[in-house]
């Protein structure tokens, strides 16, 4: 039986690394985050996840092919970004393989980015960013440095799937979550995100040409967003919406 | 010797349903996604855009950045859509995304939204902040029904 996905290694993978992860998924605020490190850092190609529950896509860059959904990394990092949406079914599979690959690396923290959307969107100049963690002692390290806490509610998708399998795994995850736009690409909130992450991680970059930026980044991932948002509504994504019941 | 179950009704209704999901997961699909969102003829970007219904209103938003406020345009076009138009700051070509297999440039936002509860057009309220164009509808009022 052939396996439903595998990560094919192009180049030396970082050992003790850092992981950022940013799937499409709520106003692309992991995904441009993600992106922006990537790019500013100069991390090169180093590894794909290849599955035949993926769409049959490649991207070409300068003529060549690339997969979609690949990892970049340089010294202590590794990013993972996606060019196309990923299927909401098949999030599980791609989840699990990723997580059981992170194991085997001894990678040392996997950090996941994206946006919690809100209704008001517009009215808010500086989103905030919440967070939430894997263990106790994170949460609690995460709080005495100040960041706000994601107290309760329900977490779908790509950031949920990695909480959870992380945490079964012991391996130390946190998620960072910008307020940001449901279906339209949100540059400013992944700006919000990327500050965030400078307080808990050893990452320098510089957020103005980001900002600057943000309207080409708008455009330009129009696109990718039509499609995230019909794989967010397949996930059932709005149940981050709900109340959930605590007797 | 295996004999085979009898599948109960709601076995049966439940296949019909993820059967009947399917298709119409593939319909919308088909009609919504599988096209492109641009008119080269036109010269016009389909923006990215929502409609929310509210007890009180229909709120429909679009995402249009790299907009010159004042060309914005909403019109109703009949009872139940708007046309939204707005003109581009600068002009974008496919070698400004990358694409060099094809010819053309874009200059406007164009959409067409229809709403799909009752709403009175003549109240409509429109405000552009961050990029995003807010368009508020109130919704036409039912019969009230009075309890005795």
């Amino acid at each position: 039986m052939p396996e439903l996905a595998r990560i094919v290694e192009k180049k030396p993978i970082p050992s003790e690394a850092i992981m950022l992860q940013g799937l499409p998924d709520v106003g692309l605020v992991g995904l441009i985050a993600t992106s922006y490190i990537t790019s500013e850092l100069d991390l090169e190609e180093i590894a794909y996840i290849d599955s035949d529950l993926l769409p049959p896509v490649v991207v070409l860059h300068d003529g060549l092919p690339h997969a979609p959904l690949r990892m970049y990394g340089k010294n202590n990092i590794i990013t993972i970004i996606s060019e196309t949406a990923v299927p909401a079914t098949s999030l599980h599979t791609i989840m699990r393989t990723l997580i059981d690959w992170v194991q085997s690396k001894n990678i040392k923290m996997v950090v996941s980015m994206g946006g919690i959307p809100v209704e008001n969107r517009q009215a808010i100049t500086e989103p905030k960013v919440f967070v939430a963690a894997s263990t106790k002692n994170l949460l609690d390290t995460l709080s005495e440095k100040g960041l706000n806490i994601l107290k309760g509610g329900y977490m779908v998708g790509p950031q949920a799937l990695t909480m959870r399998y992380c945490a079964e795994k012991n391996i130390p995850a946190i998620v960072l979550m910008a307020q940001s736009f449901y279906n339209y690409p949100d540059p400013e909130a992944a700006a919000m995100v990327i500050k965030e992450l400078t307080k808990i991680a050893e990452i320098k970059v510089d957020i103005s040409k980001l900002l600057a930026q943000g309207e080409e980044i708008r455009l330009k991932a129009r696109d990718i967003m039509r499609r995230t948002q019909q794989e967010m509504t397949r996930m059932k994504k709005t149940q981050e919406y709900d109340l959930p019941l605590y007797v | 010797m295996s004999r085979r179950r009898r599948r109960s009704i709601f076995e049966v209704m439940d296949e019909y349903m993820e059967g009947f999901r399917a298709w119409a997961e593939e319909m919308i699909e088909s009609v919504i996604a599988e096209r492109p969102s641009w008119d080269i003829g036109t010269r016009c970007l389909e923006p990215l855009c929502n409609v929310f219904i509210t007890v009180d209103e229909a709120i429909v938003t679009a995402d249009l950045p790299n907009t010159d406020p004042k060309s914005i345009k909403v019109e109703a076009l009949s009872e139940d859509s708007i046309e939204i138009r707005a003109k581009m700051k600068h002009k974008l070509r496919f070698d400004d995304f990358g694409i060099t297999h094809r010819r053309g440039e874009f200059s406007s936002f164009r959409c067409q939204v229809r709403i799909p509860v009752p709403v009175d057009m003549e109240q409509m309220k429109i405000d552009f902040k961050r990029g995003v164009l807010e368009v508020r509808l109130p919704r036409k009022k039912g019969y009230e029904i009075k309890i005795e």
